[in-house]
């Protein structure tokens, strides 16, 4: 069945294996037997499921990445991480009224940080410690601008030598700041135009005439 | 990194682009349109389709992956499985993606006990895989009118216009919601929630948060449920039947435990599935963008309850799915890569089809030019045509790429391919299942007391989906599949029971129906036929 691939051997949650080329990690276990259903998840690197850590062949020092999108190559020692346990703060953000504020009680870890920069090595390129710097200094915009893409692999917490949980600490700003922003004056005004029931004739007109009224109607209004 | 034998291939890409920029295509008359969707649109593929033997849509049109599911005996066996139940709740819903939590958080909000249950990790689901948006009505030249005939057009006119009205009306109304729990929109200068145009949109609609809109969405309602007492989440424990009392009312479901290898039965007043789409199903062998537990279980499950299921001949194709690299094969490229001026070009350098054409015919045109030879075919054997990517980098500047589409310009830059300077190759992916099972306004199905949000829920979209209107269709059927459900918190949920299992494999063994499958499907098994 292989006759026409390129095999190679790597070293597979710690056996040495063959297999095909071009295959990733996760495929690799699955074609090897392994029955992985834990570290899947939507297989296009978005989800941080399926968090791996690897030597590459000469290689010195281990790096990680994500299951789906690591190609296994000749000489690749790779194992996947269980879901690393981190602390998620419990906080209720509708009775708190400038919930920044209260950072420092909810994540005192942060404030340790001494920004030793072991958490960058993140799937997603994301400067981890540049983001947890910024949370410190209470530049809390730079900090979110940097972590939007943030996948919650739980990879950064993983490394941390002060058990902070750098993709929670985040989180909690991001949703702390949406809080604290003024409300879109473009959404009020319509929500009040809903509250008045100003599309409520208009709306029920269109539901109930005929189809091929409903589709002139349509054709029309898209025209204009 | 392309293989030797594909640069000759991409040196035509190259060599045609400055003749290309100055072409103009002519969008299709709706007739030529509607031809070549007829011609060449997998839905219109006559031999993938069958009709239903059995069950409440007898006679109703699906594909052989769907139909070979539901007139199906399952593997299980039921004589061993213990219908006493484990837990009692008041409400139950499977599903961990957007529409399950959202379902869940409202539920609890009334004082219902909520158990939610979610085959993978709780969030893994196709919600934190869109990127573009999400639409509603609050710009100042927009209105919920306008979205309604928007969504109605889009879908062909045939999706259920109570459910649509319902749609449009509650959209602003999530949106401060989100905003409420910390969801951070993308603004302007003056505070508003920045809108943007799309395909099939009459004025700038679609809201979005980078190019993450669910992730960043997702993560918010995660981190959310995680604070509320009175919700129990169960992680990788898909449902693999439904239950229900002895008038026929649904009651509960029987979860798999991965883990111990066990089932166990949840008793609750009301049910809400929302288990998302099919597309794992693989439909007419395509690939698809669809996250791994995506296997259409929800179909399975509430068909045999009796459910009536509306318009699961319709799916969504995304024109530009990736096609190589092999391990990327369905990774979904987003479409604003076409609405900033990306061309779709064939293997002899010329472009078939004006790239914002709705995705239905755009999927149409690349299967046409891959079908007539004019595709360029990878050592694997996989046919594709080029989306020119280096144009856009071109006419947006240098580093616009890796700027404005971060994931999907890492994620190849792994294997050796810069999408700045070289051509991606690509081809329609399954992405949506425009049908499922048939809700009303309140989210219930024609099975008492069994509620569907979501992908799983139907007759929202007709017969094609508008972007954006997926994620708030989440919200607004999951907010309300949540209300309703939590008012049955007071009933009696009665004896848990099969009957409806065994009344509908009565009549597939009066039909001489005998097959057996894996259903529900709960993983598929695709790494075996891509090796």
């Amino acid at each position: 069945m292989h006759n026409d691939k390129t095999m190679i051997i790597i070293q597979l949650e710690g056996r040495k294996i063959r297999l095909p080329e071009g295959l990733t990690v996760i495929e690799a276990l699955w074609d090897t037997g392994h029955d992985v259903k834990r570290g899947v998840g939507c297989l296009s690197g978005l989800c941080g499921a399926c968090t791996v850590a690897f030597l590459e062949k000469g290689g010195k020092k281990v790096k990680f990445g994500l299951g789906c999108q690591k190609v296994v190559e000749e000489g690749l020692n790779v194992i996947m991480l269980p879901y690393f346990p981190s602390r998620v703060a419990r906080y209720l953000l509708d009775v708190m009224e400038k919930p920044l504020e209260h950072l420092p009680e909810i994540y005192p870890e942060l404030y340790t940080c001494n920004d030793c920069k072991a958490c960058n090595i993140c799937p997603e390129w994301i400067n981890v410690a540049g983001v947890m710097k910024a949370a410190k200094d209470a530049d809390y915009e730079t900090a979110t601008e940097h972590i939007m893409d943030c996948i919650m692999c739980g990879l950064c917490a993983s490394r941390c030598p002060k058990g902070i949980a750098p993709q929670h600490v985040a989180l909690f700003i991001q949703r702390a700041l949406a809080k604290e922003r003024l409300f879109p004056p473009n959404l009020q005004k319509r929500l009040e135009e809903l509250e008045s029931f100003q599309f409520d004739a208009d709306l029920g007109r269109l539901a109930a005439m005929v189809d091929d009224e409903l589709e002139a109607h349509c054709r029309q209004a898209e025209g204009g | 990194m392309y293989p030797d034998d594909m640069f000759d291939a991409i040196e035509v890409v190259t060599a045609s682009r400055e003749k290309r920029k100055q072409e103009k295509v002519a969008n299709l008359s709706a007739e030529a349109a509607e031809r070549l969707l007829r011609k060449f649109h997998p839905d219109y593929k006559e031999s993938a389709f069958r009709n239903l033997r059995a069950g409440v849509n007898r006679g109703a049109r699906t594909t052989h992956e769907i139909a070979d599911l539901l007139e199906a005996f399952s593997d299980l066996d039921y004589s061993k499985i213990d219908l006493s139940p484990e837990y009692d709740t008041d409400v139950l819903v499977l599903g961990g993606g957007g529409a399950g939590v959202t379902a869940a958080l409202f539920a609890e909000s009334m004082g219902a006990r909520v158990v939610l249950a979610t085959k993978l990790r709780l969030g893994n689901s196709n919600t934190i895989m869109a990127l573009g948006g999400m639409q509603a009505s609050v710009d100042e030249h927009d209105s919920p009118v306008r979205h309604f005939c928007d969504t109605m057009t889009a879908g062909k006119f045939v999706g259920r216009r109570d459910l649509v009205k319902a749609l449009v009306e509650d959209g602003p109304r999530v949106v401060k919601w989100l905003l409420d729990t910390g969801v951070d929109f993308d603004r302007d200068e003056a505070g508003n929630l920045l809108t943007k145009k799309a395909g099939g949109m009459s004025v700038p609609r679609l809201i979005s948060i980078g190019d993450h809109t669910g992730l960043n969405i997702m993560k918010v309602l995660k981190d959310e449920i995680g604070k509320r007492d009175s919700i129990e989440v169960s992680e990788f424990t898909p449902a693999v039947e439904l239950t229900t009392n002895q008038f026929g009312e649904c009651n509960g479901a029987i979860l798999y435990d991965l883990g111990r290898k066990r089932h166990f039965t949840v008793r609750a007043k009301a049910v809400i599935l929302a288990t998302g789409g099919s597309g794992r199903l693989h439909m007419q062998g395509f690939p698809t963008s669809n996250n791994f537990g995506a296997t259409g279980d929800a179909l399975v499950i509430a068909y045999r309850a009796g459910a009536r299921l509306e318009g699961v001949d319709s799916f969504q194709y995304h024109p530009t799915g990736v096609m190589f690299p092999e391990h990327m094969v369905g990774v979904l490229v987003t479409e604003a890569i076409r609405s900033i001026g990306g061309h779709l070009v064939n293997a002899r350098g010329e472009r078939f089809v004006n790239e914002l054409e709705t995705r239905d015919v755009c999927a149409a045109a690349i299967i046409r030019e891959c079908e007539s030879g004019n595709g360029v075919t990878t050592r694997s054997g996989k046919v594709g045509i080029w989306l020119d990517t280096p144009l856009v980098e071109e006419t947006s500047g240098n580093g616009f790429l890796r700027k404005r589409f971060p994931s999907l310009y890492r994620h190849l830059v792994r294997v050796k391919i810069d999408i700045s300077k070289q051509p991606l190759l690509v081809f329609p992916t399954l992405h949506y299942q425009n049908g499922g099972i048939l809700i009303d306004e309140k989210g219930e199905t024609t099975v008492k007391n069994l509620f569907v949000a979501g992908e799983a829920a139907g007759g929202i979209h007709g017969r094609n989906r508008a972007m954006g209107n997926a994620l708030l269709d989440i919200f607004v059927f999951g907010r309300r599949a949540g209300l309703a459900a939590s008012t049955k918190m007071f009933n009696d949920p009665g004896n848990v029971t099969l009957n409806h299992v065994h009344r509908y494999y009565d009549r597939l063994k009066s039909l001489r129906i005998s097959s057996v499958a894996k259903s529900p499907t709960l993983f598929p098994e695709f790494i075996v036929n891509k090796l």
